[in-house]
């Protein structure tokens, strides 16, 4: 069976809500694929009843799982707050006391609609220690059309209302519209480049600090392990790279070793291998 | 944990209720600043939350944070506008008066849970 | 979208898509001019709109699009009964969150008024307004300056 027409709406609207990521029509089977794991979870007959059902209750937890089901994308401002608050209380300080230069140069590998690359230039703005610092931060994706977005730095209300305090709304953005603009002054900072992390990276220098989250988990062990490795490469001996939260290093790559930072932790290079990188 | 929602409309108490609801909050409700007012100074203690519209008869929401960081007994109340006020100077102002958080309308259920979140009054919530 | 310093159609239409999809899980598209928007008894939504630019913006439908709007806004079952004050109170809480959006859009200090909702027996014309679409029903729009 194929889902219902309202359910189908129900659900883009939905997904379109959260994420400003919208299905198109020609998208039910996707709808209906990734929903009937929950469907049956929640012990309904078909994805049309579990929608029906959902449409009715409104369960807040219910609908991110729908959402997450359905977008494979960063949508939030400092996603996971805990990481952001690692990389202002612990990595950039640190980093701080190491670079005579007063340049850092970060990577954001996988940077979607641009909110992690612009959350981690307002994070720096926010660190009394970086304070005339030289910020170089590449943020790169495969989607042309999310890069696109991303140098627009432009979002909806619900984008903007997803995560973000509003002293930052209101330090860091504009309106435009029936839209809201992150300031020039942060936009000019993040260069955007098209990048396949499956292939090997083109000429980039080395980074103080990479964040490649909730991406290696849509790789497979062979793909992660090589990327792991090719961003060793690319990284300082004392870089900092960051994954996701249900992502490791642990038995993929163990030249990383996980290491606390605040409530959050980072991934750093073993001091045995960092000869090797250099 | 208790939470009093402050709107004219019905609906969208029903809707901010619901949220709370399932996020652990006990609801308390009023259609007003000044209903809002009344009906603190007739619990035993205040509660953890205010999510406050701005535009209502009687007494608008701006009008009823100030009273509220007027008194000192209510300073534990964590104020958080839910307005379709979208203009900067709207939200420094509310800021300003002494709301803690701002979220516009319309926001999705997610969207609330992140502010709430961010204020540190979600079960897991460990604060920014 | 550019910016504009007083309430248009194309921004009108937006922050209705806006809020159809984000309070409603509903799409709102523009109804074409040549189709017929068929009306029985409804209810009709002002709120007012003060700045450069004085009115108000009207929202009239059907009285069962509105309990639909009402119910999608609440989430409500296909049987559930709502009263009708709540309805109205749904319906012109709609109209209030469209307006306050674009009130946001615009250029300036402007002051959004209260939703005022009633019934009413007849549709506006369509030479004063524009319609959208409520699943497969017309939904009026109008933008209306204070009389001279």
């Amino acid at each position: 069976m194929t889902i219902s027409p309202q359910a189908f709406t129900f659900v883009r609207e939905l997904v379109r809500a959260e994420s400003a990521i919208v299905l198109d029509t020609g998208k039910e089977y996707l709808v209906e694929s990734r929903l009937v794991p929950l469907a049956r979870a929640a012990g309904h007959p078909d994805v049309d009843a579990y929608v029906a059902d959902l449409s009715k209750r409104r369960t807040p937890a219910a609908m991110k799982q729908v959402v997450e089901a359905l977008t494979t994308n960063e949508t939030s401002w400092f996603r996971d707050a805990d990481p952001f608050t690692a990389l202002r209380q612990n990595v950039f300080p640190a980093l701080a006391k190491t670079r005579s230069n007063r340049t850092l140069r970060i990577w954001a590998g996988a940077c979607s609609s641009g909110q992690e690359p612009y959350s981690i230039i307002m994070t720096a703005l926010d660190t009394p220690e970086l304070a005339g610092w030289k910020i170089e931060l590449v943020a790169t994706d495969l989607s042309e059309e999310m890069l696109t977005r991303s140098r627009k730095g432009e979002y909806s209300q619900l984008e903007v209302n997803r995560g973000l305090p509003a002293t930052t709304l209101v330090r860091h953005f504009e309106r435009a519209g029936l839209n809201w603009r992150i300031n020039q002054s942060i936009r000019e900072r993040v260069e955007f480049r098209s990048l396949n992390l499956t292939r090997p990276f083109p000429p980039m220098g080395r980074f103080d600090i990479v964040f490649l989250r909730n991406v290696l988990i849509y790789f497979d062990l062979p793909t992660k392990r090589d990327v792991l490795k090719r961003v060793r490469q690319v990284m300082a001996p004392d870089g900092h790279l960051f994954l996701g939260a249900a992502e490791m290093t642990m038995g993929v790559d163990d030249a990383w070793e996980r290491v606390p930072a605040g409530r959050s932790s980072v991934y750093r290079i073993r001091e045995e291998q960092r000869t090797c990188v250099l | 944990m208790r939470a009093l929602i402050v709107d004219d409309s019905r609906a969208m108490r029903r809707i901010v209720g619901r949220i709370l609801g399932d996020a652990g909050f006990e609801v308390l409700e009023a259609g007003d600043g000044q209903q809002a007012l009344d009906l603190l100074e007739g619990l035993d203690g205040p509660p953890e939350l205010a999510c406050v519209d701005w535009n209502m008869p009687v007494m608008d929401g701006l009008t009823f944070i100030t009273e509220v960081r007027n008194r000192p007994q209510w300073r534990a109340i964590t104020l958080m506008m839910v307005t379709t006020e979208s203009e900067s100077d709207r939200i420094v102002r509310a800021l300003a008066a002494g709301a803690h958080e701002y979220l516009i309308k319309p926001f999705t259920g997610e969207a609330m849970l992140e502010k709430l979140d961010l204020l540190g009054l979600l079960p897991t919530s460990t604060g920014v | 979208m550019t910016i504009s310093s007083a309430p248009d159609q194309a921004l009108v239409l937006a922050a209705i898509e806006q809020v159809w999809g984000s309070m409603l899980f509903a799409s709102a598209e523009a109804w074409p001019a040549e189709r017929a928007a068929d009306f029985g008894s409804g209810v009709q939504a002002h709120i007012e709109l003060r700045g450069d630019w004085n009115g108000r913006l009207v929202l009239t439908c059907d009285s069962d699009v509105a309990t639909q709007i009402a119910g999608a806004m609440l989430g409500l079952g296909p049987d559930e009964e709502l009263p009708e004050l709540d309805v109205h109170d749904a319906v012109g809480e709609v109209l209030n969150v469209v307006g306050g959006s674009v009130k946001g859009a615009l250029i300036g200090t402007w002051a959004l008024g209260l939703p005022d909702v009633s019934e009413t027996s007849e549709a506006p014309s369509r030479d004063d307004s524009f319609v959208v679409s409520w699943g497969d029903a017309p939904v009026y729009v109008q933008i209306l300056p204070d009389a001279a």
